[in-house]
């Protein structure tokens, strides 16, 4: 009998010790995106390897679809049950701003991690304070037709120089794909204002956003050139206005196109479809004189301040953002790295990543402001006008930004 | 014998035992569609008409009491009068067209010939497949490069076929088209059991006294399809103004807004813009203008019907 006895306070002591220990443990909670190629295998492995590193640590991985991922962070949040990390649609946190749930993240994440991170990809910055870490990240790229001109243009003269040269209708090759149906995202815009360095907004020394610069000398110049290149110089496909990205991407997918700017995600459908002609990559060309630039579009990672937990949701960040594991988890998911170190990976060295990791320093974001949405449609509109012949140029960039300056009450 | 439970039941609502009166156990048998009715429908209407009174934030919720603040905002936006008076065409083009051709495809369905019933089963796939799917589809068939309609207009001999979705005029048509092309089949077999249901012996009435086929058709055949009539184009133009997919998959309101209509505008603003309050203004609009047309639909039906 006192053997039980004995045998059942050693049990008794045990679980309590354990318990105690599992108490002492700090939880941390991280809202993780199901992105296409990433496995489960890896966020087990994350959480393992990052547990077995901090062993005060309880790491908590919830991986979400991305389809509903913004409607279960939201019920999360308002629920009062907000993890301590999550990853976003950069666009998402002004949603979370306006819930006051947001945390600036740089000062719980170590120097080193910060300074791996080229400031372009810093999408999550608002009003000069870094909210979120980029996740994912992907620049644009110039799609050419090696078989027909020898080289990429480094230009937008050059390319229309070239475009004028190889432009064949009766061939069914159309120099340069210009995409002109309304589209939620203004890709093709972006890529001649910025490459006239332009921009949508002046940035104030603040770091927020001013009035509307969509009818500045840059860029009256950048949609007098597109202009020019689907009205004067004819070297477009026709209808440009019936074109969304996808169709502009089966043009070029046919052999119909020569030049054509899109994102990564290209190549791998031309891969995939196995197109009978030589096809390669290159920067977005830039205006004579400016500074080469593309369009950036990123994921982030964000930090609760609700959080009990934020020292220990920092280790966590430097941890993943580590080399090994940004490595691993790039090469799943697909996407240019988004840390320096990993730049010179062999991994990276194809083309198409290589190009897309040399344009992050000079690459921009969209404006990360409420009213973006709604002055993303103002300029589409405007230069479906202008590409439609109903407005010139410059009608259509100083309605587009006076509209866009009375929205935001300017 | 032992009496079943449902006559003691009735039993006692007679005698005042159960429920005080018969009309009382009657009112809480409708408690629960009435729960049902005022939470799922009268609700949902009295929040939007509510917001659109306020100032509300991007997450929904009412911020200030502005009530005619909204309204202004959109009085005062020129594109907003164009887009009503569009969605006003969109409605009147497309219900016009799709009475006609589904009443044109009932007359001839209605006649006897061989296949008749092959031609009946083919009439109901466009209104079998979903609606997103059928725009979808004519979006492949409009595309300028490989899409069928233009192939065909070359195989043809035309050799530069219109590029539809790229210029205003087209671009809305074409919605219109598919619209009228989803439409149809619900508008013919509609007419054609209002066909079906006309007696026999008034047309060989009508040919006894030496009626011809039109005249047949114009004192026959349209009197007495005519309620049937009032109730198809009264549910068409219910669903033709608020048909949101095809327009949005083809054209998104392009190019240049010229193809947005009042429930695309409705969804920008809400969904893409969250600008709830503008958005509810707006819905409340459509509301207002729709239970109009359905009480003046109900009124002539209820004529047609006294007569």
């Amino acid at each position: 009998m006192k053997k039980i006895a004995l045998l059942c306070a050693v049990i008794l002591v045990c679980v309590l010790s354990v318990s105690g220990l599992v108490s002492a443990q700090t939880r941390v909670r991280v809202m993780w995106a199901e992105y296409d190629g990433l496995t489960p295998d890896y966020a087990v492995n994350l959480e393992q390897a990052f547990e077995a590193a901090h062993p005060d640590i309880d790491l908590e991985i919830i991986s979400t679809p991305w389809p509903e991922f913004f409607d279960r962070l939201i019920t999360f949040v308002v629920g009062g049950q907000a993890p301590d990390l999550s990853v976003i649609g950069t666009r998402w946190l002004l949603d979370l701003m306006e819930m006051g749930v947001v945390e600036p993240i740089a000062q719980w994440v170590s120097d080193e991690t910060l300074a791996n991170i080229d400031p372009a990809l810093r999408e999550g910055t608002i009003g000069g304070v870094l909210y979120g870490l980029p996740v994912a990240a992907g620049t644009r790229l110039l799609y050419y037709r090696s078989d027909i001109v020898e080289r990429a243009p480094e230009t937008f003269e050059e390319m229309l120089d070239m475009a004028l040269k190889v432009h064949n209708p009766e061939e069914r090759i159309n120099a340069v794909g210009m995409s002109g149906m309304l589209y939620p995202e203004l890709t093709e815009h972006a890529y001649y204002l910025f490459g006239n360095d332009g921009y949508y907004f002046e940035i104030l020394p603040d770091g927020t956003y001013g009035r509307s610069t969509v009818n500045d000398e840059a860029g009256l110049e950048a949609m007098q050139f597109m202009n020019d290149l689907v009205n004067t110089h004819q070297v477009t496909q026709p209808g440009v206005t019936a074109y969304s990205r996808d169709e502009l991407q089966d043009l070029f997918a046919a052999g119909n196109l020569v030049f054509f700017m899109s994102g990564g995600f290209t190549s791998a459908i031309l891969e995939a479809r196995d197109v009978p002609f030589e096809w390669s990559v290159a920067p977005l060309p830039h205006f004579e004189g400016k500074p080469q630039s593309s369009l950036i579009v990123t994921d982030s990672m964000v930090m609760f301040n609700t959080s009990l937990a934020k020292e220990e949701a920092g280790k966590f960040l430097d941890f993943f953002y580590s080399d090994p594991w940004r490595l691993e988890f790039d090469k799943l998911v697909g996407f240019p790295p988004v840390t320096k170190s990993l730049a010179d990976e062999p991994y990276f060295q194809t083309p198409v990543y290589r190009v897309m990791v040399e344009q992050i320093p000079g690459a921009k974001g969209w404006p990360l402001m409420e009213e973006w949405p709604e002055a993303n449609d103002i300029i589409w509109d405007n230069i479906s006008a202008i590409f439609l012949g109903i407005k010139t140029p410059e009608q259509g960039m100083n309605d587009a930004a006076a509209e866009i300056d009375a929205l935001r009450g300017m | 014998m032992r009496t079943p439970p449902f006559v003691k039941k009735e039993m006692m609502i007679r005698k005042g035992k159960f429920w005080k009166t018969e009309s009382t156990f009657a009112y809480l048998l409708l408690l629960p569609a009435t729960v049902f009715l005022i939470v799922f429908m009268f609700y949902p209407i009295f929040s939007v008409i509510l917001m659109s009174f306020f100032q509300v934030n991007r997450l929904g919720q009412l911020m200030a009491f502005d009530p005619l603040g909204n309204y202004r905002f959109l009085a005062g936006r020129p594109d907003f009068w164009q887009i009503i008076i569009r969605t006003c065409v969109w409605t009147a083009l497309s219900v016009s067209v799709k009475t006609a051709i589904g009443l044109i495809i009932a007359l001839l369905l209605n006649i006897k010939f061989t296949g008749r019933k092959l031609a009946r089963t083919l009439v109901i796939i466009p209104w079998a497949s979903s609606v997103p799917i059928s725009a979808m589809m004519w979006q492949w068939t409009y595309n300028a490069d490989f899409g069928l309609l233009n192939h065909t207009l070359r195989v043809l001999g035309i050799s530069d076929p219109p590029i539809w979705l790229a210029f205003p005029r087209t671009a809305f048509l074409a919605n219109i088209w598919v619209d009228i092309w989803c439409g149809i089949p619900f508008m013919a077999l509609v007419f054609l059991a209002g066909l079906q249901a006309i007696p026999q012996e008034l047309y060989e009435a009508a040919e006894v006294d030496g009626a011809t086929s039109w005249l047949k058709f114009r004192y026959v055949t349209m009197p007495l399809l005519s309620g049937i009539m009032i109730v198809a184009t009264l549910l068409s133009t219910l669903w033709t103004f608020n048909s949101f997919n095809i327009i949005w998959i083809l054209t998104m309101g392009g190019p240049a807004g010229t193809t947005d209509i009042l429930v695309t505008h409705i969804y920008r603003y809400s969904f893409l813009y969250q600008r709830w309050g503008p958005a509810a203004a707006m819905a409340v609009i459509t509301f207002m203008m729709l239970l109009t047309v359905s009480i003046a639909y109900a009124r002539r039906y209820f004529r047609e019907g006294a007569a």
